[in-house]
């Protein structure tokens, strides 16, 4: 059995972010879209490496060093639960390779455990890159004992363990519940988002400071940030503090537990893993349809219907995509039920709420958009599109096309709802309507741009596309820069000058959308 | 209907490719493009169906360029892949609609077709499923449907009897038969010889990537011989070639 889950993990880590694939392949494109997944990560690691450092660096600086490591440990423990929830099931409970390893003599709790490390290495590495640059700012500015960094070595590997443990329980139980459901797909979608939502609910409401709090303990901003994340995240407080303190024996114990606490869901899920497995891969088949009246379709229809199937087909699709345009309508209905005046007054008097509200809005559609991932996402069924005789226009208008309808709703409902809340002037609501919807194209145009640059028609699983992809990444990163950008703009421009900075802004992003839209179609073979 | 002048396909990196090649293929066509694993088959095939770009030469459907009107060549011929990969989140009657609708079929005509050639391939029952619940055979039994919903002038059909049952496969052979006869062609890659000997009028040979024979079936096995015997002579060449080859880097 050993040896059976030493060479599945093997084979599950030997193609990890496209590594053995890469090493492998002669094919150019291959090689270009390494090394720009290899740039995306480098950015990605300059920005956790200045935000984590800057943070750590400014905790020091306030004098409460002991919260630094606790701290690292909660936000990188909640990314990998958030992330987890998300993946846990797709990951486990892939079908790739299900069918194969059932045919070998090979045992399906190997097949389970290997997958369970995989998530534990990607985990592990998602944990490093937020905790070692903090790591690297305090022994540099603490010069602590060497008994530290001994902590660190033994005591950091099971950082993201507990994490794991929840999203890995939350993923088979909605696997679980859904696999016997014949619309398991929506079914485990719709209790993903739940799941995720309750998660920043709870999260949100946590770090509000209750009634009963003493403002006295404020002043002690390190005891403040202690209990804010013993509420939040206990196991981080623990584990954080031994490490601090160099506490080996401590460190060893909280790591012990955590790892007794994943063994069991291990066993837990391996038990379960072949029945889940089976009632999920099983198909319903009726055979008793009886052809009646066809209707004719408009292509440009006909294609956005089946990208609406596509996307809803798959769960990790959804909750990646749509978790950005709910957000957009919680914010504008929080805003709904809050005092916005209060609200105005603890802005900066220079920051008006008007002028800010239209970006975080944007911000929140263009976080994630489905297009940014949406030539990849048609992987081994590439070729039936490619041999009909369509356009590159329509395919792409296609899914822009859908991206747009998907978030009309959301885009709808924030509006009406942001309306009512802050009940701006006539030439606020102009701008608080048009500039998420420019942005909103923007974004649209710009992923079918990253997505047709990156493209990864060979994969094994949706979440390697979805969470792991060039694409993804930037056009995550896209969206999210861009709202960010304009919201600086935003607060350094004064308020006279706020109309022409908005429709500066405006006219700059349509120019930039035509610029890339027709720079998409021009391409000549997808 | 099919004119391939001179086409000429490498991958970047790598030994594999089509160098060359240049076949033509009339109205009433039924061409049998047979060689080994990786001689380029498939490789020709998607190149015919602008599903690859490639280095050299030029593929002529119905006199249209594919580099250059790619959508009205691609509106007379239907390509089937040896592994057809179909939308699983779609139902069969889903996937035919989404043909149709792509071809413009008006949907008097497409009911027509699926009701004629779903009955035959004993299709209809599944059509209302999701085709992730099919079987192999099940699904290149709609992807024929898919085609055959659209009247394609040409075929591009990639091992199509794999994964088909006895009788999909004689019923396959009888559509074959009856296209080419009302002026359609079919060109297809196959490793049955004997199905291409008794199906086709003509046959092409690749072998690492050079078309090494091609004509009517008549030519090709003038010497009384079948063409099995021819092919596996063309193949124990290539393997003395490559001997011969091996034994020279020595």
């Amino acid at each position: 059995m050993l040896e059976q889950i030493k060479w599945l993990t093997k084979l599950e880590l030997c193609n990890l972010y496209g590594l053995n694939t890469l090493r492998f392949s002669r094919d150019r494109k291959v090689r270009k879209r390494a090394v720009g997944m290899l740039a995306v990560w480098i950015v990605v690691l300059c920005l956790l490496v200045f935000y984590v450092g800057g943070l750590s660096y400014g905790l020091i600086f306030l004098g409460v060093e002991d919260v630094v490591l606790p701290y690292l440990i909660a936000i990188s423990s909640l990314l990998i639960f958030v992330f987890g929830v998300l993946k846990a099931g797709d990951t486990i409970f892939r079908k790739e390779g299900y069918d194969i390893f059932c045919s070998l003599p090979v045992s399906k709790i190997a097949v389970a455990l290997s997958r369970l490390f995989r998530m534990y290495v990607e985990d592990l590495l998602v944990g490093l890159m937020v905790l070692l640059p903090g790591i690297v700012v305090y022994a540099w500015k603490i010069r602590p004992a060497f008994s530290f960094y001994l902590t660190i070595f033994f005591g950091i590997w099971s950082v993201p363990l507990l994490p794991i443990v929840g999203a890995c329980l939350i993923g088979t139980l909605i696997m679980g519940v859904t696999s016997r459901m014949r619309h398991k797909s929506l079914v485990a979608t719709g209790l993903s988002i739940l799941v995720v939502l309750m998660i920043l609910y709870f999260s949100s409401r946590l770090a509000v400071i209750e009634d009963s709090f003493n403002p006295d303990v404020l002043r002690e901003l390190s005891q403040f940030v202690f209990i804010l994340l013993r509420k939040l995240y206990p196991p981080a407080v623990w584990l954080g503090t031994a490490m601090n303190h160099g506490d080996f024996l401590q460190t060893l114990f909280c790591s012990g537990i955590s790892l007794m606490i994943f063994v069991g869901m291990a066993g837990l899920i391996s038990h379960f893993f072949h029945q889940i497995c089976r009632n999920l891969f099983s198909s319903f088949a009726r055979h008793d349809y009886k052809l009646g009246e066809q209707k004719e379709t408009p292509v440009l229809s006909a294609l956005c219907i089946r990208e609406f199937r596509r996307y809803f087909s798959s769960s990790i699709y959804v909750t990646n995509t749509i978790i950005g345009p709910i957000m957009g309508c919680v914010l504008s209905g929080a805003l709904l039920f809050a005092d916005v005046e209060t609200l105005k007054e603890i802005l900066p008097t220079f920051i008006r709420l008007e002028s800010l509200i239209p970006f975080a809005l944007a911000g929140t559609f263009c976080m994630m958009t489905t297009t940014a991932t949406s030539i990849s996402m048609e992987g081994k069924n590439w070729w039936i599109v490619q041999s009909l005789p369509l356009s590159i226009k329509t395919i792409l208008d296609a899914k822009i096309g859908m991206n747009l309808l998907l978030l009309c709703p959301f885009y709808l409902l924030s509006e009406l709802l942001m309306i009512f809340a802050i009940k701006p002037a006539i030439s606020d609501l102009i701008w608080i309507l048009l500039i998420p919807a420019i942005m909103i194209l923007f974004s649209c145009v710009y992923g079918i741009a990253i997505n047709l640059h990156f493209p990864v028609m060979e994969w094994e699983s949706e979440v390697s596309i979805v969470k792991q992809s060039v694409s993804s990444i930037l056009g995550g990163m896209g969206g999210f820069f861009l709202s960010m950008l304009c919201a600086v703009s935003v607060i350094l421009t004064p308020e006279k000058y706020m109309n022409f900075l908005r429709a500066g802004i405006c006219f700059v992003l349509l120019i930039l959308t035509s610029f890339l839209y027709y720079g998409n179609n021009r391409k000549k073979s997808l | 209907m099919l004119r391939i002048e001179h086409f000429t396909k490498h991958y970047a990196g790598s030994k594999k490719g089509v160098t060359d090649l240049s076949l033509h293929i009339a109205p009433g066509d039924l061409y049998a493009f047979i060689g080994h694993n990786g001689a380029g088959k498939t490789t020709t095939l998607k190149c015919v169906a602008g599903i690859q770009d490639f280095d050299a030469g030029s593929i002529q459907i119905g006199g249209v360029d594919i580099q250059k009107t790619p959508i009205e060549c691609k509106r007379q011929f239907a390509y089937i892949p040896d592994n057809p990969d179909l939308y699983e989140y779609l139902t069969g009657i889903q996937y035919l609609n989404f043909i149709a609708d792509v071809f413009q079929v008006s949907a008097r005509d497409r009911q027509e077709q699926i009701q004629k050639y779903g009955n035959a391939f004993e299709m209809i029952e599944s059509l209302g499923d999701l085709i992730s619940s099919y079987s192999h055979g099940m699904k290149q039994k709609l992807a024929l449907l898919g085609a055959l919903v659209h009247r394609p002038k040409l075929w591009l059909l990639d091992e199509p009897f794999v994964g088909l049952d006895p009788k999909a496969s004689v019923l396959l052979k009888d559509i074959m038969r009856g296209v080419c006869r009302q002026g359609g062609a079919i060109f297809f890659s196959t490793h049955v010889l004997d199905v291409a000997e008794k199906l086709c009028n003509k046959v092409a040979i690749i072998k690492n990537g050079m078309l090494v024979a091609s004509g009517s079936m008549e030519e090709i096995t003038k010497r009384e011989k079948s063409l099995e015997s021819i092919f596996m002579e063309v193949v124990e060449d290539a393997g003395t070639d490559q001997m011969v080859d091996k034994i020279g880097t020595l």
